[in-house]
């Protein structure tokens, strides 16, 4: 047993390439921290703000949002407008305080397992380091 | 500068040629020191109207009821929808047009530029003559306000009691209106951030500390959002009135409603609340600074709502409310637009 920190990620995956992404980290049998909680939504531009906040609200350390490359989404533009919306979030979620770490959005496509465990790699580590995400956490 | 008679002239003129039979405008409150909204309905009522520095209401909100009771009436509707705007109050009115929440062809504005001067803060005015009774402030047409505290005449510098808002004010004229009164005159505006600036240099613990200061003392009245012209929606994200929780609800179904914000004045509730607030007004705010004056507990609401507008204005080059002829903010997207946060 070790006492390092086990952060909780919640990652927001687009259903047509982050998703199918991480699922070919898992059929590859790669190996990346077991601290993600996956959670499929249809496009990353569905993703509400709202989403990212109360994923913080109810004690994750760090979200993670995902989805396909610019020019590839499966709507032709859900990702464009997700890109724009979430540097808003991004920038709020630094500006009331919270470490700019603890939020991340990425580009994985449905053939980057690989990129997708080593984002789960690093993001875990940059959280390790922070410690647990206690600012927005609701005290229940 | 426009007096309060300019106003009723122009308005009997109006109501003579027959363009306007009501009027959301202002009239002297209790007691005459502050403006209050007034709602004209004939030629009697004209007389009551007054344009002074306490006119500091945005009576676009107004707008959100109006159409409301319209769109329920049973009759067409025979007049537009009339009211005085101010610079700022126009800018709302672009934006609820934009987002096609009422047709321009369904208001009549009377817009009154602000020239020189701006409005006096309730506060500042509470905090400068604290214990005097104020019966009057006047405008100068220079940069001062004449107040009559205490049945008194006193000249007061104009920067001593401006709102914040004024001081900031990126154009200080209607940008929408069917009659203008006065000029389009500019007058030299404070840096428009500094003070956003001064948080966003902080590091991320002493901004927390900051906010949680300032937000710890909010009691969840939801003034901000009742007073402001852009929070229109049917449904709003904390009080989901579609699924309402009567006698009958059994408990399993209360345990499994999706309830993204409690309405427990909790700091990390209160904390997501106005975040959620401020990203909903990303790109729509236009800084009327109507809920910091409205909040019971002076909360700092416009540096939130400043910051979206600063990052709309200096990554995406967006400017809100100057036409209603654009695609909203976050309905819109360039090629170009930065995804350097991105990994």
């Amino acid at each position: 047993m070790t006492d390092r920190y086990e952060p909780k990620i919640v990652a927001l995956l687009c259903k047509w390439c982050s998703s199918a992404g991480s699922d070919l980290a898992g059929v590859s049998r790669m190996q990346y921290p077991a601290n993600v909680i996956p959670i499929t939504v249809m496009c990353s531009g569905s993703v509400s703000p709202l989403y990212i906040l109360s994923s913080f609200k109810q004690g994750a350390d760090g979200v993670l949002i995902s989805g396909c490359h610019p020019g590839d989404c499966h709507y032709i533009k859900g990702n464009y407008y997700a890109r724009r919306r979430i540097s808003l979030v991004k920038s709020m979620l630094e500006y009331i305080g919270l470490e700019p770490e603890r939020f991340r959005m990425s580009w994985v496509s449905a053939a980057e397992g690989q990129k997708y465990t080593e984002i789960i790699q690093d993001f875990v580590e940059t959280l390790q380091a922070l410690g647990p995400q206690t600012k927005l956490r609701r005290n229940a | 500068m426009v007096t309060s008679q300019d106003l009723r002239d122009a308005v009997r003129r109006l109501m003579k040629q027959g363009k306007l039979k009501t009027l959301y405008a202002y009239r002297k409150g209790a007691g005459g020191g502050h403006a209050v909204p007034a709602f004209i309905r004939d030629a009697e009522g004209v007389e009551d109207l007054t344009w002074d520095p306490t006119c500091v209401h945005n009576l676009s909100r107004y707008l959100i009821d109006e159409k409301r009771k319209r769109e329920k009436a049973k009759t067409p509707p025979t007049h537009p929808m009339a009211l005085v705007v101010k610079g700022c109050d126009s800018r709302a009115i672009n934006v609820l047009i934009q987002e096609k929440f009422v047709k321009r062809e369904d208001l009549y504005l009377i817009g009154i530029s602000c020239e020189h001067s701006g409005m006096a803060d309730p506060g500042k005015v509470a905090r400068k003559f604290a214990g005097q009774e104020i019966s009057d402030i006047k405008f100068t047409g220079e940069d001062t306000f004449i107040v009559v505290a205490d049945g008194k005449e006193k000249v007061v510098p104009a920067s001593d009691l401006l709102a914040d808002r004024c001081l900031e004010c990126p154009a200080n004229f209607p940008v929408v209106f069917d009659l203008l009164l006065g000029d389009k005159t500019k007058r030299n505006t404070a840096a428009r951030y500094k003070d956003v600036e001064k948080i966003e240099s902080l590091n991320p613990d002493q901004k927390w500390a900051f906010w949680t200061k300032a937000l710890e003392a909010c009691i969840r009245c939801y003034a901000c959002r009742s007073i402001c012209p852009m929070c229109y929606c049917d449904e709003c994200v904390v009080d989901s009135i579609s699924q309402g929780i009567g006698p009958d609800t059994p408990a399993e179904e209360k345990a499994q409603r999706v309830r993204w914000i409690e309405r427990s004045p909790d700091l990390s509730e209160t904390l997501v609340y106005h975040m959620i607030r401020t990203i909903h007004l990303a790109g729509r705010c236009i800084d009327c600074g109507e809920c910091q004056r409205a909040c019971p507990v002076d909360i700092p609401l416009r540096l939130l709502n400043k910051k979206m507008e600063k990052d709309a204005r200096e990554i995406f080059q967006y400017e809100t409310g100057f036409t209603s002829d654009q695609p909203s903010l976050v309905s819109s997207f360039r090629d170009e637009d930065p995804e350097d946060f991105i990994r």
